[in-house]
């Protein structure tokens, strides 16, 4: 019943105002009629009744005041007011709420966006149902030394008898595919081979059909396929009559079981057909193709399972001497799928666009500080009518934190536009980038910011103002008041604003020479990246794994690409700069000895024809190349690289030794070495080179090749052409990964470009705020001096002279906060470490370089003030006042 | 007037028990309390308003425009079965602080 009345009276005060005030007027009216008449039935005349009742009532509007305080919903109601009265304030200072929206936009609208891309990437949970219970298991060893490398089938098998950490180990390999079938014509995947229970440890189902059944990765199983639904609607046109359907994978007939959804991107975004993995009894180790992925026993932590691991470890190295320092790392699977760069980088980037939004909050806050004295008259006026400073102060702040939440929904524009370019962009393939969106938790988190942004902006000024002291404020016309301390503040939050605004160009300017740097990293060839294509060519048929079948056809894909208009030279690798590795094996070498237990790194061996190095540009630095007679029969031979020698043969001559592969099953296949080729960076630009050797194609044979042509300008076009006749020779081959030189080496630092614009998007972001900041304070202390700068031109001071008081200003807080900021920039620019290629975190010259560009910002910022300095008059600048 | 202060709580139980006879209008109350407390308190406009609004919107008052005495239009409050649980509660509470307070100044 209390319940029910106040309710009622909530609704009645909130939306039937007018009625509610007008029975009040009416009720205090009728008590003052009432009053009057029970003095004039006393016997006191009727004027001077009426003045007598109203002394006693005390004043209608105040008595109506004092209903309207207790009434329910008041404190709601207020706030619509002063949310009404905030919002004609906004919109009669259009100049200022435009500035403060746009600073607001931009700093939220950053922090949205990646809070968006960290939640996505770093949070969200992954589309499977056990994926935070997953971990997946690596391999490290020297002398391959890969942080998160593979193991071979030998090493699963170790693993799976010995574990006790996991449920189901399963072990997973990614690989192109070919896929044919009567569908369609063959083209090129990517494909994994996972065991059987992999799918299901996940806890992922299929959209149509099965996953695998247990079992079908016993020896003697027949070959399934599970394919994506993204091939399922190209190639099959999104029937369900796929089930059950043969194809060939890899030339191998494999009756298709199931279709995955889109969401299930295991182990790779673009992986498209799973097959499985038959566990043949291994007889030898390697190859290293594999992963495990397994999930945690439940109560057992990511930490805890990999101390159990690491037991399995050691008894590897114990049954395999020439497995050094061997670790196993269990990473999550989220860790795994992310890999070891993106993580750092988003979190720098997340702390980068936390200082922009400081900045943007500071820039308004100082706007606010600004027109706090421009209102200091309305307040005291307000205060002097009778508003307390408690309801003041909640107005000032209602009407900026209204003004923080048009800044946030703008925006919440802004970041949904970056969000989606992103996301079509996807720079570098980042992993989970499907994950990313503006959801309602994005929302959640604008608001929230929105909020927090508008009482920090709005908090110090509102207190500030509400402290206005009546009698000078009101006496001194709307100038000055409060304005020493006031002017201080805002020279404390621009000192600030340009620190911040330091410590980000900082960061920025390392990245973009570090980038730099990694642009001016050659692959170690000269011909133009522009002028190389390059493609990855699969023979499909399984005819082609007969070597003699095999070097025929890739003889006369060379002959046909030579022959295509606008090709000079053609050749085949089956590696390629900047990051596409081939193969990679230990190796021996002739009259070597190493100590028992000890053999050679692994190293990149790259088999080629003889035209690669003349059509990439890669130097024969002494002996001779490979020709057309290092064919099967003739002495086996190799080439090896610079860095090889350097590194195995520093002081022995290398021409005439042998070399010889050492893994397992290769025999005693010597090669003598004829000649010393260029270092090439097969690993990525950003690694160090490692040594490699070269073997002729036509004595070292593999069917899948990458075709490299050379034009003599742009190679791009030549694509399509090319295409086109090298598919005429087998309509079964597949080709797969073209294009120019140019754009594998933009994809492969597509990180670093990745990381750079945005830090520097955030940098000139933060430029701008600063540059607005400093602009308006001396902008507002030239207004303040108009009369002290007529004064002194009066006297006689020069423009110059003006000039030079108004940018020295400037100059005196610039040097200030770019002091504070290079400390500060000194301190945090560690946290770049791992992003930094080829420079240091303190790099001297760029710490420079941002202190003096910032210091030239500044000073444009202060110039226009100045300038306007100058051209005040001395006359009416005296009549100023 | 005498000096006294309206404690807490005690306008509310005044209004009240001047509802409890009668419906009667807003300077009707006043007169009412004066006369039931022998003059002791005059409740002003600026107090009872708020009250009368506040016990309104509580649920314990119910309101209704009519005529005076002196034929003008007023509003005349009246007491709801929850104002009159109210007053009962009330009288109880104020008894048993009046007596605690009588024993506390009795004491030597």
């Amino acid at each position: 019943m209390p319940l029910l009345s106040r309710l009622a009276s909530l609704h009645r005060n909130l939306f039937a105002r007018p009625r509610v005030e007008r029975e009040l007027d009416d009720e205090v009216r009728a008590y003052l009629n009432e009053l009057a008449g029970e003095k004039r039935a006393a016997g006191i005349g009727a004027a001077e009744a009426m003045r007598a009742a109203r002394i006693e009532l005390g004043g209608v509007e105040q008595v109506k005041e004092e209903v309207r305080q207790v009434r329910t919903g008041q404190m709601l109601h207020e706030f619509f007011d002063d949310l009404r009265y905030g919002s004609r304030m906004l919109r009669k200072n259009a100049t200022f709420t435009a500035v403060a929206v746009l600073a607001l936009a931009l700093g939220i609208g950053v922090n949205t966006a990646m809070f968006s891309v960290a939640y996505g990437i770093l949070f969200r949970p992954l589309p499977y149902a056990n994926a935070g219970r997953v971990a997946v298991v690596f391999m490290r060893y020297f002398p391959r030394d890969f942080a998160f490398g593979t193991m071979c089938m030998r090493d699963y098998l170790m693993w799976k008898e010995d574990n006790r950490a996991f449920e189901s180990p399963s072990l997973f390999r990614s690989l192109r595919m070919d896929i044919a079938g009567k569908e369609g014509v063959p083209e090129q995947v990517q494909g994994a081979s996972l065991t059987a229970g992999l799918i299901s440890t996940l806890g992922a189902r299929p959209l149509i059909g099965r996953i695998f059944r247990e079992g079908e990765d016993k020896p003697g199983s027949s070959s399934v396929a599970v394919i994506g639904e993204s091939l399922w609607r190209r190639r099959f046109a999104a029937s369900s009559a796929v089930l059950g359907q043969t194809i060939l994978v890899n030339g191998a007939p494999s009756a298709v079981i199931g279709v995955m959804p889109a969401a299930f991107q295991f182990p790779r975004r673009d992986t498209e057909v799973w097959s499985n993995l038959v566990l043949n009894p291994p007889t030898r180790y390697g190859p290293w193709f594999y992963r495990g992925v397994a999930r945690l026993k439940p109560g057992l932590t990511l930490a805890q399972a990999q101390a159990e691991t690491n037991h399995i470890g050691l008894r590897m190295m114990r049954e395999n001497p020439s497995y050094k320092r061997l670790e196993l790392p269990v990473l999550s699977l989220r860790d795994a799928l992310l890999g070891p760069t993106l993580k750092p980088a988003i979190l720098v980037l997340a702390g980068a666009v936390g200082l922009v939004l400081l900045i943007a909050v500071v820039n308004v806050a100082n706007l606010m500080l600004a027109r706090a004295t421009v209102r200091e008259r309305e307040m005291a006026l307000r205060l002097s009518l009778g508003a307390g400073r408690g309801r003041l102060v909640r107005q000032l702040l209602t009407e900026s934190v209204l003004l923080a939440v048009l800044g946030g929904a703008a925006g919440l524009a802004l970041a949904w536009g970056s969000i989606e370019l992103v996301r079509a962009w996807n720079p570098g393939n980042l992993p989970l980038i499907d994950s990313v969106r503006l959801d309602g938790r994005a929302l959640a988190f604008t608001l929230l910011v929105s909020m927090l942004t508008g009482v920090l902006f709005g908090l110090a000024p509102a207190l500030e103002s509400a402290r206005a002291d009546l009698n000078s404020t009101l006496k001194e016309g709307g100038r000055a008041g409060a304005g020493r301390t006031r002017g201080r503040a805002r020279a404390v939050l621009v000192v600030s604003e340009i620190s911040v605004s330091l410590i980000l160009l900082v960061g920025a300017g390392l990245l973009l020479r570090s980038f730099a740097n990694l642009q001016r990293v050659t692959g170690g060839f000269s011909t133009p990246p522009r002028h190389i294509l390059t493609m990855l060519i699969s023979p499909g048929n399984r005819k082609y794994s007969d070597q003699a079948a095999g070097l025929a056809f890739y003889d006369e894909a060379i002959r046909r690409a030579r022959q295509t208009p606008g090709v000079e030279s053609a050749a085949v690798t089956d590696a390629l700069p900047p990051d596409r590795q081939g193969d990679a094996d230990t190796f021996a070498l002739e009259g070597q000895t190493l100590p028992p237990g000890v053999i050679n790194p692994i190293i990149s061996d790259v088999t080629v024809s003889p035209d690669l190095f003349h059509t990439m540009g890669i130097p024969l630095i002494r002996g001779r190349g490979f020709s057309e007679h290092d064919r099967q029969g003739s002495e086996p031979v190799a080439l090896v690289s610079e860095g090889f020698v350097r590194r195995f043969l520093p002081d022995r001559e290398a021409l005439g030794t042998r070399i010889k592969q050492s893994g397992p099953g290769y025999g005693d296949n010597w090669m003598r070495i004829v000649g010393v080729v260029g270092n090439v960076k097969y690993l990525g630009l950003a690694v160090d080179t490692d040594p490699a050797y070269y073997m002729p194609f036509a004595q070292s044979y593999g069917p899948r090749m990458f075709l490299v042509v050379r034009a003599p300008g742009d190679a791009a076009p030549l694509a399509e052409r090319l295409r086109r006749d090298i598919q005429a020779i087998d309509p079964g081959i597949t080709l797969a990964q073209i294009g120019t030189m140019e754009q594998a080496l933009a994809l492969s630092v597509s990180q670093p470009r990745f990381d750079t614009m945005l830090l520097g998007l955030f940098a000139a972001i933060a430029l701008l705020l600063a540059a607005v900041g400093i602009y308006g304070l001396i902008a507002y202390w030239v207004a303040q001096r108009t009369q002290e700068i007529g004064v002194r031109m009066a006297l006689g001071a020069a423009r110059a002279d003006v000039v030079r008081m108004v940018i020295g200003q400037g100059a005196q807080l610039a040097a200030i906060g770019i002091a504070i900021g290079l400390a500060g920039a000194f301190a945090l620019t560690r946290l770049l470490r791992t992003m930094l290629f080829g420079i240091g975190v303190t790099d001297a010259a760029t710490f420079v370089a941002a202190a003096f560009g910032l210091m030239l910002i500044v000073l444009l910022a202060t110039f226009l003030p100045a300038l306007r300095a100058t051209r005040v008059s001395p006359v009416v600048a005296l009549r100023y006042e | 007037m005498p000096n006294t202060n309206l404690l807490q709580g005690t306008l509310d139980l005044l209004i009240l028990k001047a509802l409890a006879l009668t419906e009667l209008h807003g300077l009707g109350i006043s007169r009412r309390i004066a006369q039931i407390t022998k003059g002791t308190f005059q409740v002003k406009p600026g107090s009872l308003f708020p009250a009368l609004h506040r016990m309104e919107e509580a649920g314990w008052l119910s309101a209704s425009w009519g005529d005076s005495e002196n034929n003008r239009r007023a509003k005349f409050y009246r007491l709801t079965a929850a104002g009159r649980r109210q007053l009962q509660a009330e009288t109880r509470q104020w008894e048993t602080i009046a007596l605690a307070m009588a024993s506390a100044l009795e004491a030597g």
